[in-house]
This record gives structure tokens, C-alpha cells and sequence, in this order.
């Protein structure tokens, strides 16, 4: 059985807010679902734009096997970081869970689905919103 | 809003499906990947018989329909779930249930698309009044309206054995007078549209695609074969999300080349 340590944010992410124990439950859940065994969260700091807690838990892999975030949305907002945390998560044979979404991270043949999720919800402010009637940000 | 448009960039084929749906709700039409759908439903009839341990050869041809025979109603929730996760898994499902209906999605929400992460799946058995959805619109819990339900059956849909829709006038009709004829509950509000709902005949082969803004239901199903049908909601990508965000509960399939090339666009490096 995969070991997955969790990865909650104690700081907003892209908007929105989740209260630390609703994330735990989460994603104790969904390693239940995708048969893995689930390894007490690591918190992330709650400085802006701080990613050592995930540092941490990438530097743990190969002792287990893997991390599952509560959302990819926790990432860092630039994607050239997101991309170098992928790589860096792969390269040590290890995988990235995001329990919200379902989705997972093993090759990098995976990333590109995750990242046309980011870009699209990064372009969203963007567009046309008839309720803001607002066009362009 | 003019429900009959005669949009000249558009063929007349096109006018004429995207004007049926703003005057009528919903479109019901032959699925276009025939072969898609029947192995969607063999899919369905093999995890079914292995969900309930059914080894001997048994017919196929009515196996859905009469599901009641085999299986409890105390037993259905569960034997759903087990579906819904199951089959999702299969490969290429989410696709296959996009061909089905993609010539008339690209007419009524486009050709770059966001669809929902997981395919829906319900069971209705004869008489049980568990598996039922109060009249509702979809965009009141928090959808997008923006959204399309694509609905898909796995055996023939008919009178109570189908779904409800309110026809867009009485919908405004309702909206105008919706604290009046709203109740104290759901029901009191069905009561109140009874009359004017349209109950939707639907054959297995046929798909069909409605707007959930529109109030919508089911009721008991008062005939003797159970209702299986699948749903999934599709939306312009680039279009307003409410509650059901891109990620949690879309993802983006029909991405195209410039969009693609836009998302990545970088300005150089000063």
C-alpha cells in the first residue's frame, strides 16, 4: 500500500478558505478511496507565498511514496514554480494527489492536464462576467 | 428573449437546434456515437451483474429494466455509488459519453468545453420513493447558468419513469411570482406547476440536452421497469462559474490551439 503524507494550507489559496480540520478529513478520505495509506498533514506555513512546508514533505520522498494536497490550487501561483515543484517531486520517484480534484500527478504526462486547470482558472478574472460586468480585469 | 434567432453565421441547422432549445428547454436528438452508447450500457449491465454476483447467463436485453427483480431497495444506494465510481473508472468513459453528444453541444454551448469531473448515474426501481429529486433548478443550489445537462438513458424513458422539465414561459411565469406559488416546500411547489410540467419521452439511442436553470424532477415511478439514466454538465470554459468550480468539479477537454497558446503566453523578458 502507497504511503501518502497530507498537505493542508493554513492560508487562503487562490480565494478560498478551508478550516484545517475539514482538509485532514478530506483527504483522509480520499486516500481511503484510492487505497493508499494516508500519513498525518504537514501545515504549511502561513506567510504569503511560503512553500517550505512542501519542501519539506518533497524532501521525504523516497520514505514515503508520495503527498496529497488538499487542492492544487495550494501550489504557488507562478507556473514556472508549480513546474519545478513536478519535476522535483518526480524526479525522486515520488507523486502529487490533489484530493478536491481527483487528480494525481505520476508521470509528466499528467502534468499538462493539471496545469490547463490552473491556466483556464488564472485567465477566468479575465473574461466576461455579466454579474461584475466586468470584461477585462 | 427572442427564443426564435436566425443567427447568418450560423447554417440553418444550427439555427434551428439552438432555437428549439431556447424555445422548449431541452433537445432531444439520436446519440451520435451509437456505438459509444451500447458499449456504455454493456459496460453497465456486466458491472451490474458483477456487483451482484450473477454468474449464470442471463438476457440482456432486459436485464436494466427489471434490476428490481435482483436487487433491494434497501440495497440500491450502495449498488449505485458502487456504479457511479466504477464506471467513471473505465477508460475513456468521460470521452465516450462526450461523443455521444458532441455535435449538439458544439451547437448550443461551443467547441471549447469544460465538462464535469465524474458522470452521474441514476437508478430509479418501480415505487421507491428514495431515489427521488424534488422539483428543482439547478442554478438555485449554486450552478453556473451556463451550464447544459447532457442526459443520457440506458432503457426507453416514458411517463413516470422519466424526468419533468417546466417549459421556459412558465418558468418565467413562476419567477415572477415565485414567493406566492413557492409554498412552505418543495412540494407545495410542484403542486403548483403540476399541470404545466412536461414529462419527457426518451428512448435508449436518444440523448438529450436541457437547460437546468429550468425547474426539473422526478416522482415516483408509478411503471413497472426501473429508469436508469446518466447525466453530466457541460459549460463554455470561458464562460462565469458559481459554486461548481473548474478543478473541484469541471476540467477543461476540448482546450484548442489558441487558447492553449494564449494560456502560456508570455510577454519577453525586459
Amino acid at each position: 500500500m502507497k504511503s501518502l503524507k497530507g498537505y493542508v494550507s493554513s492560508r487562503v489559496f487562490m480565494g478560498e478558505r478551508c478550516p484545517q480540520h475539514i482538509q485532514n478529513v478530506v483527504l483522509r478520505d480520499y486516500c481511503k478511496k484510492v487505497d493508499s495509506q494516508y500519513v498525518l498533514s504537514g501545515v504549511e506555513y502561513a506567510m504569503n507565498n511560503s512553500f517550505l512546508m512542501l519542501q519539506q514533505l518533497i524532501y521525504e520522498i523516497p520514505k514515503i511514496d508520495g503527498i496529497v494536497a488538499y487542492s492544487l490550487f495550494q501550489f504557488p501561483e507562478i507556473q514556472d514554480d508549480r513546474l519545478i515543484i513536478y519535476q522535483k517531486i518526480l524526479k525522486r520517484k515520488g507523486e502529487i494527489h490533489f484530493a478536491v480534484e481527483g487528480l494525481k500527478i505520476t508521470t509528466n504526462s499528467e502534468i499538462d492536464r493539471v496545469e490547463d486547470i490552473w491556466l483556464v482558472r488564472q485567465a477566468l478574472p479575465y473574461c466576461y462576467n455579466p454579474e461584475t460586468n466586468i470584461l477585462v480585469k | 428573449m427572442n427564443t426564435k434567432r436566425s443567427n447568418s453565421f450560423l447554417s440553418d441547422k444550427e439555427n434551428e437546434i439552438g432555437s428549439k432549445y431556447l424555445e422548449k428547454g431541452y433537445i432531444i436528438g439520436p446519440a451520435h456515437d451509437k456505438s459509444a452508447l451500447d458499449w456504455m450500457r454493456k459496460s453497465f449491465i456486466r458491472v451490474s451483474k458483477e456487483e451482484l454476483n450473477i454468474t449464470q447467463d442471463t438476457l440482456d436485453d432486459k436485464f436494466l429494466d427489471l434490476i428490481h427483480k435482483k436487487l433491494a431497495i434497501s440495497e440500491l444506494n450502495d449498488f449505485r455509488l458502487s456504479m457511479i465510481r466504477k464506471v467513471n473508472a473505465l477508460p475513456d468513459f468521460r470521452q465516450k459519453y462526450y461523443q455521444i453528444a458532441k455535435p449538439y453541444l458544439d451547437v448550443i454551448v461551443g467547441n471549447e468545453l469544460s465538462m464535469q469531473l465524474k458522470v452521474n448515474v441514476s437508478i430509479q426501481m418501480p415505487r421507491d420513493d428514495s431515489s427521488l429529486l424534488p422539483v428543482h433548478a439547478d442554478t438555485w443550489s449554486g450552478d453556473s447558468p451556463y451550464e447544459v445537462v447532457v442526459w443520457i438513458p440506458l432503457v426507453d424513458c416514458f411517463k413516470t419513469k422519466s424526468m419533468y422539465i417546466l417549459p421556459p414561459e412558465e418558468t418565467l411565469c413562476l419567477h415572477q411570482n415565485f414567493i406566492e406559488m413557492s409554498g412552505n416546500n418543495s412540494e407545495d411547489l410542484y403542486k403548483e406547476i403540476e399541470n404545466k410540467v412536461l414529462w419527457l419521452k426518451i428512448n435508449y439511442g436518444d440523448v438529450l440536452l436541457f437547460n437546468q436553470a429550468l425547474p426539473h424532477g422526478n416522482r415516483i415511478n408509478e411503471e413497472d421497469e426501473t429508469r436508469w439514466t446518466m447525466n453530466c454538465r457541460f459549460k463554455g470554459l470561458f464562460t462565469p462559474y458559481k459554486d461548481k468550480k473548474i478543478g473541484e468539479f469541471f476540467e477543461p477537454i476540448t482546450l484548442r490551439a489558441a487558447s492553449i497558446s494564449g494560456l502560456n503566453y508570455k510577454l519577453p523578458l525586459s
